[in-house]
């Protein structure tokens, strides 16, 4: 229809000039492509710089209802959970524990549900609408939505409750959802939010009031707490009354890749199917792409350990300063819905749930670990789905060539590099009708702040924020810097994590061959230590290891014969480039490990406990003496998460032990796993030869073996 | 054939109580249909109008055209007038098994005097019940397997005899009362290669006495429902037990099914009103040595009969509690603005335990049923619906008539009771936006269930299929799992590429302390649709995992049969049926009983039994 519109609006000039071979074709010219409409994307944002925001946000909005909702207010929603049977029995509980009156503990739930509850009002709504479109068009270039799926979105809402799952790479996240929702005339969904934007004088107000409800960031055995949660967050799935959006990673991944899944909230909303609540629940992944992300600083130095600044109204105000800057293009992907009933066929039998009332039992193990994988699915497919930006992939070109690369070169690689990913499946934002060079040009501009191109076509890294300078670490300072760069290259390594880690094992090793069963050895030892890095199905590493294999033989130039990779003839530049990509990831991980290694022994000859948070930060002063003394190049394993990711899976492999005292977690290295590991580790990659070093962490002394 | 049946000429035991010719005759052909519900004379025709008419002079409706209820069948369902699908006219001898014949078996059977055929067709009348496969294949298809021997025993000696025998002889034996199951539980084994006698307990239908003074009566298990109560009412007194098929069904049957019938809120379920069984299994007879009210003495006997489906024994005789005819009997209905409501008060009539005789929730769909089933304008029907329209709707506004439910009542008692429950319960309904209804949309209610049995044959002539189901589930469960049910119900008809809508209807039919029966209707039209009993069987079978996963059982009174043996297992546990197969294996070993239903035997057979058991030829 809009095409029609369009093609109307053109149709006098066509006229006038025509100058087109025939009258069917208006626009005489194959490379006049529509941005507006590109593959199966739409521009939302072409309409609001065309018409009126205040008749558009003023509008009347025909939202669909879900078939069984009973219409009510976010008062009743309260009510509701106050009287519901979980709540009661919780008050009961609480009563019995604590010995407090039914008066005060229900004073306690009121509270608690206070605190909790969204206020969404359309009135607020709209207004919010109107000031959100016009920051919208400020920041971006466009917003692109997969049309088809809404429509898809809009027929299922009236049948079954919807949970809405976006990727979390940025604070937008949410607001964009909710603005394509309002764009589309859908009910605006309400959002699982962490408290830290209650505290926030009139932002956490008029969140509130477009549908956020807050939710504490840890309640642990606070049954009241938990009770009030869940019945809140099943009364809205169980009567329909708005979609239920939540972000399965937990908070945003300030690294941008993703973040391994957290099931609470997830079994919470699901639940209600499994206690035949509802007839189905369905589940939306959906995929939020920056070309260039408003937090890519703040993230820089958060990753490096520089604590990020409480949100609050004046940062709000601060943030002012980012509209005068652009930041390209968003992409919102709505993936395929999945049914939890068809998702759960043959898998459970929900006859379990039958003989006991459903606001009390929990659910069964077989439940937990089908939702656990569910998870998994959804933040796979919020990958599978993410638009890659010409950025991410000139991003990972740069970051191997630190000191600068011609301009022609750049290309060649980037050509290269983007052929490749679109190989194993990406979805790269490349305009069909531009040149190569002005495609990376404009994508450099976009990102002035991070590259430069130079005089002589040379297109270089800007070394060092100046602002920033005083009271900082240069280390750090610079380090931020390539962080930022990393964030991008970042988003291109989900796309290549798997055949990454096959590349890894040839590229580095000695022998003529390598037998299939060590590969796959090496391949599933390196994906346990990744896991918290990138996203593994649980159970899938054969599948997946077969799948990759075969793009990396199909079209890498692995060979394999007799079961044997030949190594000599495999070792190329894919090979190579791959492998290359996710280094940085191990060299830090060997650092973590010598750290480890270092710990002094305790009286009785056990490593001394410690915090993991102390471990992490003592692991990166070792690292950062490490790039000091020249040892090693790569400022990005100084990333206080990377740290604390290789610490979690140590502890996976059992190469870290837990310790709990006083309820608090503390670690120690489990000495023989651990040598083990790290002389493992540096078979793939090329560690420095450490000499006996002595560093100085706050007052105390570390010294670091050079050999064990 | 050859002319083996043999009559006997003992008209009525000496001490029966009433002299009565049986209702139901040994060619139960001739009086009954052979391919369909009920009476030869009864049944839905469309008329050279074009509307539909129930035919006959036994029925309210008998004699009447239901004007609406056509348009209703196109609206509802989308039948057309021009897509008929008459059944085939007739089976016959060469359609169907030649009979396995054990001849010393029938050499001892002569020797008996007691009566019995192979008469192709008194067979073929024994070889099903009414599901809607069964109906199905008598009407498209023929069978696999149909018994070879019917047996007219006329009492209890009789059936002792023809049980030692079949023990002798290594016979399979079915009972059959009167053949209403729709369990598949009458349906022979395809796989049984001994010879299979159908044990006709048809003639056995004499109220042998009547005890005043402790209210019960001893009648013989052949008799049928509306022949005990018509017998007992001469004498002042009914049982009270009014299953929807009670026309037809036998007080045999009721015991080997665990029956409920539609007053039990007064009378109680069968296992409620039993005092004594006579039960006669292959081990002898087991009964009990005194007919007491209650005692303590172990495990209770009477609970290895009731529900045991034919697969231990035969029940012969039968000690019921009866009761005075009550003075009063009155319908009524409350009209609900939605059927939540209507679920909210019926569940706080059973917690007041003032529930009258029978209370019934009907939602929505099944109210427009009631509606269609109107017969054109006569006096004896007021115009409900216009009253209604007049008064309720435009009066007292939010009534939705797409959204409203009806509860139907029946009010039983001394007046001066009556009067107090049914104000009484019209104040509770009143709470939750209930409003009076009037008598005769609560009795049209009612017509309801006998008529819709006739309905699914007019429906057979045009492409539908339909068939009923229940469970019983928890209170706090009753909504969702209707709810979710004919979701799962829409969902799987969508999914299957069925063309038409299908009819959905549920209605909440008994009320307890702690949960409540709920009835669902269930028909597609076919057309376009390559197997429509498997793709219908199928999608009942969903629809039972659902009901199963929302909370309820796999059946409130209809029982397992052979269609719902898969779900037995679920339902009482690995020790559960292992216990009811060492029943099995101690009073049957030979599997003389050997229906195959309940526990006996794999469900996973079943499915390919029936299968192979149908043979349809049309399709």
């Amino acid at each position: 229809m809009r095409f029609l519109q369009i093609a109307a609006a053109h149709l006098d000039i066509c006229k006038m000039t025509d100058q087109s071979r025939n009258a069917w074709i208006i626009k005489d010219d194959p490379r006049l492509v529509s941005a507006r409409q590109k593959d199966f994307f739409v521009d939302i944002l072409d309409d609001r710089r065309h018409t009126s925001d205040l008749a558009w946000s003023l509008r009347q909005r025909d939202e669909p209802k879900y078939q069984y909702n009973k219409p009510r207010s976010p008062a009743e929603v309260k009510g509701h959970v106050l009287k519901s049977d979980r709540v009661k029995y919780a008050i009961e509980k609480t009563m019995e524990e604590t010995g407090k009156s039914l008066e005060e503990v229900t004073k306690e739930a009121v509270y608690i549900v206070d605190e909790m509850a969204h206020n969404l009002r359309v009135g607020v709504i709209r207004c919010f609408a109107m000031v959100l479109v016009k920051v919208m068009k400020k920041l971006f270039e466009r917003i692109y939505v997969n049309e088809e799926a809404i429509q898809n979105v809009r027929a299922m809402l009236k049948e079954y409750p919807i949970l809405l799952m976006p990727s979390h790479r940025s604070y937008l996240d949410f607001l964009l959802m909710s603005y394509v929702f309002y764009h589309y005339d859908l009910p605006l969904p309400v959002i699982a939010a962490a408290m830290d934007f209650m505290g926030m004088k009139f932002f956490g107000w008029l969140l509130r009031n477009s549908g956020a409800f807050y939710i504490r960031r840890s309640f642990g055995d606070d049954q009241l707490y938990w009770a009030v949660f869940t019945e809140y967050v099943q009364t809205h799935i169980c009567n329909g009354d708005s979609p239920v959006e939540f972000f399965v990673e937990g908070t945003r991944s300030r690294t941008q890749k993703s973040l391994p899944p957290r099931i609470g909230m997830l079994s919470a909303s699901l639940e209600p199917y499994f206690k035949a609540q509802v007839p189905d629940i369905m589940v939306v992944p959906v995929s939020m792409s920056y070309d260039r992300v408003l937090e890519e600083k703040l993230y820089a130095y958060e990753l490096l350990g520089v604590p990020k600044p409480k949100e609050s109204a004046s940062g709000v105000f601060k943030a002012r300063s980012i509209l005068s800057e652009n930041y390209g293009n968003v992409h919102i992907f709505i993936g395929e819905p999945k049914s939890i009933r068809t998702y759960s066929i043959g898998q459970i039998s929900r006859i379990s749930h039958s003989i006991s009332p459903r606001y009390i039992a929990s659910l069964t193990f077989r439940e937990q670990a089908l939702i656990q994988k569910l998870s998994y699915d959804v933040l796979l497919q919020q990958i599978r789905n993410m638009a890659m930006s010409p950025w991410s992939i000139i991003a990972a070109v740069l970051l191997q060539n630190m000191d600068g690369i011609s301009m022609k070169e750049l290309l060649k690689e980037v050509d290269w590099l983007k052929r490749q990913a679109s190989n194993l499946g990406a979805y790269i934002d490349w305009p069909v009708n531009e040149s190569a060079e002005a495609v990376i040009r404009h994508n450099i501009f976009t990102h002035k702040n991070i590259a430069t191109v130079t005089e002589d076509n040379v297109v270089e890294l800007i070394a060092e924020d100046t602002s920033l300078t005083q009271n900082q670490d240069p280390l750090f300072t610079s380090a931020a810097q390539e962080m930022m760069v990393c964030l991008y290259r970042n988003q291109l390594l989900n796309v290549f994590v798997r055949v990454a880690l096959i590349a890894i094992p040839i590229n580095s090793c000695v022998q003529e061959t390598m037998p299939l069963s060590e590969l796959k050895a090496h391949y599933s030892l390196l994906e346990k230590l990744l896991s918290r890095e990138f996203i593994f199905m649980p159970g899938d590493a054969e599948k997946d290891f077969d799948v990759a294999l075969a793009s990396l033989t199909h079209t890498c130039g692995v060979v394999v014969e007799n079961d044997c990779v030949l190594v000599k003839k495999s070792i190329n530049k894919y090979t190579t480039f791959f492998s290359q990509m996710f280094e940085p990831f191990l060299l830090g991980y060997w650092a973590m490990c010598r750290y480890l290694l270092s710990i002094e022994k305790g009286s009785h000859g056990k490593p001394l406990v410690k915090l993991p948070k102390t471990i992490s930060k003592e692991a990166q002063v070792l690292s950062a003496q490490l790039i000091r003394d020249g040892h090693v190049k790569r400022k990005e394993i100084l990333s206080l998460d990377m740290m604390s990711n290789s610490l979690q899976a140590l502890y996976d492999l059992g190469a870290v032990h837990k310790e709990k005292r006083e309820g608090t977690s503390y670690m120690y290295p489990n000495l023989v796993l651990l040598s083990k590991l790290t002389e493992d580790l540096c078979k793939f990659i090329d560690v420095p030869d450490l000499p006996r070093t002595t560093i100085n962490v706050d007052t105390k002394t570390v010294t670091v073996n050079a050999k064990l | 054939m050859s002319g083996i049946t043999k009559q006997t000429s003992l008209k009525s035991s000496p001490c029966a109580s009433e002299s009565d010719p049986p209702s139901i005759p040994k060619r139960r052909q001739e009086l009954l249909k052979w391919n369909g519900w009920g009476y030869k004379d009864s049944k839905f025709i469309v008329n050279k109008d074009n509307h539909v008419e129930f035919t006959g002079e036994r029925y309210q409706l008998s004699g009447h055209t239901l004007t609406l209820l056509r348009d209703w069948m196109i609206a509802t369902i989308g039948i057309s007038l021009d897509h008929k699908t008459p059944p085939q006219s007739e089976i016959t001898a060469k359609d169907m098994p030649p009979p396995v014949r054990n001849e010393e078996f029938l050499a001892d059977m002569r020797r008996t005097n007691i009566s019995h055929t192979d008469d192709c067709q008194d067979r073929l009348f024994r070889a099903h019940g009414h599901t809607l496969a069964e109906i199905f294949t008598l009407r498209e298809g023929r069978f696999k397997r149909i018994p070879d021997l019917v047996i007219w025993p006329i009492n209890h000696n009789e059936v002792v005899k023809v049980v030692e025998l079949a023990c002798k002889h290594n016979v399979c034996l079915i009972p059959f009362g009167g053949g209403t199951s729709v369990s598949g539980a009458l349906e022979c084994p395809a796989n049984e290669n001994r010879m299979i006698a159908s044990l006709d307990l048809s003639q056995m239908n004499k109220i042998l006495w009547v005890d005043e003074k402790n209210l019960v009566a001893h009648a013989e298990a052949g008799i049928i429902g509306q022949d005990l109560e018509r017998l007992l009412a001469k004498k002042g007194f009914c049982t009270g037990h009014e299953p929807d098929s009670m026309e037809f069904s036998s007080l045999g049957g009721w015991v080997a099914t665990r029956a409920s019938g539609m007053k039990k809120n007064i009378y109680g379920n069968i296992e409620d009103l039993v005092v004594h069984i006579k039960f006669v299994t292959p081990q002898g007879t087991m009964e009990k040595s005194c007919q007491v009210p209650r005692m303590s003495s172990g495990l209770d006997i009477h609970h290895f009969i009731l529900g045991s489906e034919g697969t231990l024994g035969v029940v012969t005789e039968v000690t019921l509690k009866i009761r005075p005819v009550p003075e009063c009997k009155r319908y009524g209905s409350i009209v609900f603005p939605n059927f939540e409501k209507g679920v909210a008060c019926l569940r706080e009539i059973a917690r007041q335990k003032c529930a009258p005789a029978s209370i019934r929730l009907m939602d929505n769909e099944q109210f427009q049923f009631g509606h269609a089933l109107k017969p054109e304008a006569k006096s004896m029907y007021t115009n409900f619906m216009d009253g209604l329209k007049k008064f309720y709707i435009t009066r007292i506004k939010g009534f939705d008539v797409h959204k409203m439910a009806v509860a139907t009542l029946l009010f039983e008692g001394a007046k001066k009771d009556v009067d107090a429950q049914e104000k009484r319960v019209y104040e509770i309904a009143a709470n939750f936006g209930g409003l009076a209804g009037g008598a005769d949309n609560g009795e049209r209610g009612y017509m309801l269930t006998f008529a819709i049995a006739y309905i699914r044959d007019l429906g057979f002539e045009y492409y539908v299929v339909a068939e009923s189901f229940e469970t019983s589930v928890p209170w706090d469960r009753c909504l969702d799992l209707c709810t979710n049910v004919k979701d799962r119900l829409h969902r799987e008809c969508k999914e299957r590429g069925i063309q038409f809508p299908p009819y959905i209807t549920c209605r909440v039919t008994q009320t307890y302390d702690a949960g409540a029966c709920v009835y669902f209707y269930f028909g597609f039209n076919y057309r376009g649709v390559q197997n429509p009993v498997q793709m219908y069987e199928d999608i009942e079978a969903c629809a039972r995992d659902e009901i199963l996963a929302n909370g309820g059982s796999i059946s409130h009174h209809h029982g397992v049969g052979k269609m719902r043996k898969p779900w037995l297992r679920k339902t009482v546990g690995d020790v559960g049926l292992g216990a009811m197969r060492a029943i099995k294996e101690y009073i049957d070993p030979n599997n003389i009983f050997g229906n195959q239903n309940l526990m006996v035997g794999e469900p996973e057979d079943h499915h390919v039994n029936t299968v192979r058991n149908v043979v349809a030829s049309k399709l």
